[in-house]
């Protein structure tokens, strides 16, 4: 038992996105008293989202700069592809963007409520195609947790019976929304081209549960949501836990390091307090870290000790290796037959309704695709509220100008391909030896380089976008590039993890199954870092299932030590 | 000898680049704005007078990385002389009149959009500054060259006239309005899209979103898939 404030508790969560937000839930519920430590301002989804604001009313109309990268009424707080005062660094020839948010609830504010599941060969790549490593669980393991993680978050979809797409368990998902035009045109041509298109699972209500409402179909999720609709931790486990009285939460608290006793085991923390620029220690029995696999690679590395001169925890040098993100790569085309089509409104739930999931296992196996590893195909396209970029359809000037932008909104379709790429030993991070951040804190330094397995992986989709934009009538409009030119830099999905992986061997692993780190037994790590592979699914859904799982198998221990 | 810049891209992609200035794509589900690359100014060839003034960089205060999002204000300066705002009122009712579907541009305030846009702190919004200024140079240097004006005196004829040399994306391949053209494509990019995006702009298109709907999302109407139903059954073999 360690003291705060006046508020005693037994362990200490570093971080309140995903991992942090769902481990903290679990713990509190099973009446564990919990310190959590966040480097960002608190954040209320209620009072701050701007819903139902519109272009018009915001600078540059929205559009995205320097200060906010994806659009003015994005959610992210303080944050972006750069934090000013707070740099990481790139190896010469490492192109590597970072996204951060320094608020509370984290990424989960703003991010697309994709909630894909994994299926049992994601989770044992290695014994598949001899590539990157096996997951020390199996999907039978973690089935049920996906089941009721699912149910607490609240995932829209259905069960499609598609092999790359596993069924949630009875009554688990919720209704899905129905597709809308451009989507239902995509359907057309998949069925032409023998492909599968199913309905998007999204951690988006179309029920109301507990205190959140339904969706409403209306404002984008990037926002934030004020009703609870789409998941973040702001509107969901983070208020649950304070229900319960048995947590803290400390925000604007930038943890530095963490320490060992001389038993070996954490003894707690050091943060910043970003207000006063004071450090702070605060010592605990556990300490979980979840501050997402880049951040919790970076303060165990920056935690260095006699026993761990090389960070803490990091026996086996793996922290900060393994690094993956999605494959990312995009292609539009302009379809005429959808030139001025009858109007209605297609906000919906945002984001998408259907999507096409990886459909070609087969030739993996035989060998008729040159590439390991699978990818999805997301949807862009629709009425979306007007933005600057429509003027640039057109031609010319006066009427018939912008008689073209009238005519041509709503004809574009695009896809965008998130693939799985394949665990490399050129894409880490480490500590960059002469970089500190205005807190005097050693920053990360990105090394990435794509394999042929991803390159092939985007030639492939990128093909099959093209395909399917023909078989609506329409042509490309995105610039000729190879796939080289095409693939996104690494970091850009925002699907960074794999930097303190779980294994069943401490030498090539640096946590158990359990999330567990093998050198320092009170040590957790309960975000994407633990992931021993990045498949093509996005990866919420499974740091929370995970953080659900290890956090509920830890809770069972605090409490049998106890009694 | 000076080397000369090689573009990658050929110019008419060079001219979609710049004129969609933002292309949306969707990343994780958010619709995000995507910057184009830098736009490269090709050299000035013989028989073409394109100003080339350079400009002081526009160091005014931003909004920074939290904002209040509900009451968005801008916080940097306006730039434009009254002058160079009258230029634009005026090119913004030439690109964008009314007509049976709207208001035109000016008449809901696309000059300040402008102007807002021009004026602001960020590397893509300084990048179009050069441009557009340049180019409003450009128009009164030519005003004067064809008939001994200013550009906003001369009469509609007159203006049309140079517009028409500037306006279309083929002139691109014209030695002498290369720049003006890649000017005008991207003011018409500004002016459309702000028009768009105003409240009229948006009624005008038909953009029927940003309204709640309880229950279940309704999905198309009737005639949007009688529209559909009417592609699919003509798509191509």
């Amino acid at each position: 038992m360690a003291t705060f404030d006046g508020f005693e508790y037994d362990v200490i969560i570093v971080g309140s996105g995903a991992g942090g937000g769902m481990s903290a839930h679990i713990l509190t519920e099973a009446g564990i008293k919990v310190l959590m430590l966040e480097a960002g301002r608190d954040y209320d989804p209620v009072e701050e989202t701007p819903m139902f604001n519109e272009n018009h009313e915001a600078p540059l109309r929205g559009e995205s700069t320097s200060d906010k990268d994806f659009g003015y009424y994005d959610g992210t707080v303080d944050g972006g592809w750069s934090v000013p005062g707070e740099p990481y660094t790139t190896a010469d020839g490492t192109e590597f963007l970072w996204w951060r948010a320094r608020m509370l609830g984290g990424r989960t504010n703003h991010f697309g409520r994709y909630v894909p599941r994994f299926n049992d060969r994601d989770f044992k790549p290695f014994s598949h195609d001899g590539l990157g490593v096996d997951w020390p669980i199996d999907y039978d393991e973690i089935q049920p947790w996906y089941d009721k993680c699912e149910k607490i978050v609240g995932v829209s979809g259905n069960n499609p019976g598609i092999y790359d797409v596993p069924d949630s368990g009875e009554g688990v998902l919720q209704p899905h929304a129905q597709p809308r035009v451009y989507e239902l045109l995509v359907e057309a041509a998949c069925e032409k081209l023998g492909l599968p298109i199913v309905p998007m699972r999204r951690a988006v209500l179309t029920r109301a549960i507990d205190e959140r409402e339904a969706c409403f179909n209306a404002t984008h999720c990037g926002r934030g949501c004020s009703i609870g609709a789409a998941f973040q931790t702001t509107t969901s486990v983070i208020p649950w836990a304070k229900n319960t009285g048995n947590i803290k939460v400390v925000t604007d608290a930038m943890v530095k390091e963490v320490h060992l006793n001389e038993d070996g085991k954490a003894s707690g923390v050091t943060f910043v307090d970003r207000k006063t620029k004071q450090d702070v220690r605060v010592d605990a029995d556990i300490v979980i870290l979840a501050a997402s696999a880049c951040e919790t690679a970076r303060l165990m590395l920056n935690s260095k000790s006699e026993r761990f001169p090389n960070g803490l925890a990091n026996s086996s040098g793996q922290v900060g290796r393994n690094l993956m993100d999605s494959t990312g790569a995009d292609i539009n085309g302009h379809i005429p037959a959808l030139k001025g089509r009858p109007r209605y409104n297609e906000d919906g739930l945002a984001g998408n309704h259907l999507y096409i999931p990886w459909w070609d296992y087969e030739g993996q196996d035989s060998g008729t695709v040159n590439f390991k590893r699978g990818y999805h195909l997301e949807i862009g396209g629709g009425f979306g509220a007007p933005d600057m970029g429509l003027g640039g359809s057109a031609d010319g000037y006066g009427k018939s100008a912008k008689q073209m932008v009238r005519d041509n909104y709503g004809s574009n379709i695009g896809f965008a391909l998130r693939g799985e790429m394949v665990v490399n030993d050129d894409c880490y991070c480490e500590i960059d030896p002469n970089v500190k951040d205005k807190w005097g804190i050693p920053v990360l330094r990105f090394h990435w380089k794509w394999s042929e397995e991803e390159i092939n992986q985007v030639a492939h989709g990128l093909e099959w976008g093209e395909k399917l934009i023909k078989a609506m009538g329409g042509y490309v409009t995105s610039p000729k590039r190879t796939p080289e030119e095409a693939i996104l830099a690494g970091g850009q999905i925002i699907h960074e993890v794999g930097t303190t992986r779980m294994g069943d061997d401490p030498k090539t692993s640096v946590t158990n199954k359990w999330g567990q780190t093998w050198d320092v037994d009170n040590l957790y790590i309960m975000d994407g870092g633990v992931f021993a592979s990045n498949p093509h699914k996005n990866c919420t859904i499974t740091i929370l299932t995970l953080a659900m799982r290890n956090a509920t198998r830890l809770a069972e221990q605090i409490k049998g030590a106890a009694s | 000898m000076s080397k000369k810049y090689t573009s990658r891209i050929n110019r008419r992609d060079s001219l979609k680049w710049l004129g969609s200035m933002t292309s949306v794509v969707v990343i994780g589900g958010v619709v995000v704005a995507c910057d184009a690359p830098d736009q490269p100014i090709p050299e000035i060839k013989e028989g073409s007078h394109w100003p080339d003034l350079t400009f002081d960089p526009i160091t005014g205060p931003k909004y920074g990385q939290d904002p209040d999002m509900l009451n968005p204000t801008t916080p940097w300066p306006r730039t434009l002389t009254n002058e160079q705002l009258d230029i634009v009122a005026r090119l913004c009712d030439i690109i964008c009149p009314e007509d049976e579907g709207g208001p035109s541009a000016t008449a809901v305030g696309v000059p300040e959009v402008i102007d807002e846009w021009v004026s602001a702190p960020y590397k893509d919004q300084q990048s179009d500054r050069v441009l557009i200024l340049n180019g409003l140079q450009w128009l009164d240097d030519e005003a004067s060259r064809r008939f001994g004006g200013l550009f906003i005196n001369l009469s509609e004829a007159e203006q049309l006239e140079i517009i028409d040399d500037i306006a279309y994306e083929k002139q691109l391949d014209v030695a002498e309005f290369e720049h003006a053209t890649m000017f005008f494509a991207k003011l018409r990019t500004l002016v459309l899209g702000g028009y768009f995006t105003s409240p009229e702009g948006m009624r005008d298109i038909g953009y029927m979103g940003n309204t709640p709907i309880m229950g279940d999302y309704p999905g198309p109407t009737a005639e949007a898939m009688a529209h559909l139903n009417d592609i699919i059954t003509n798509l191509p073999a």
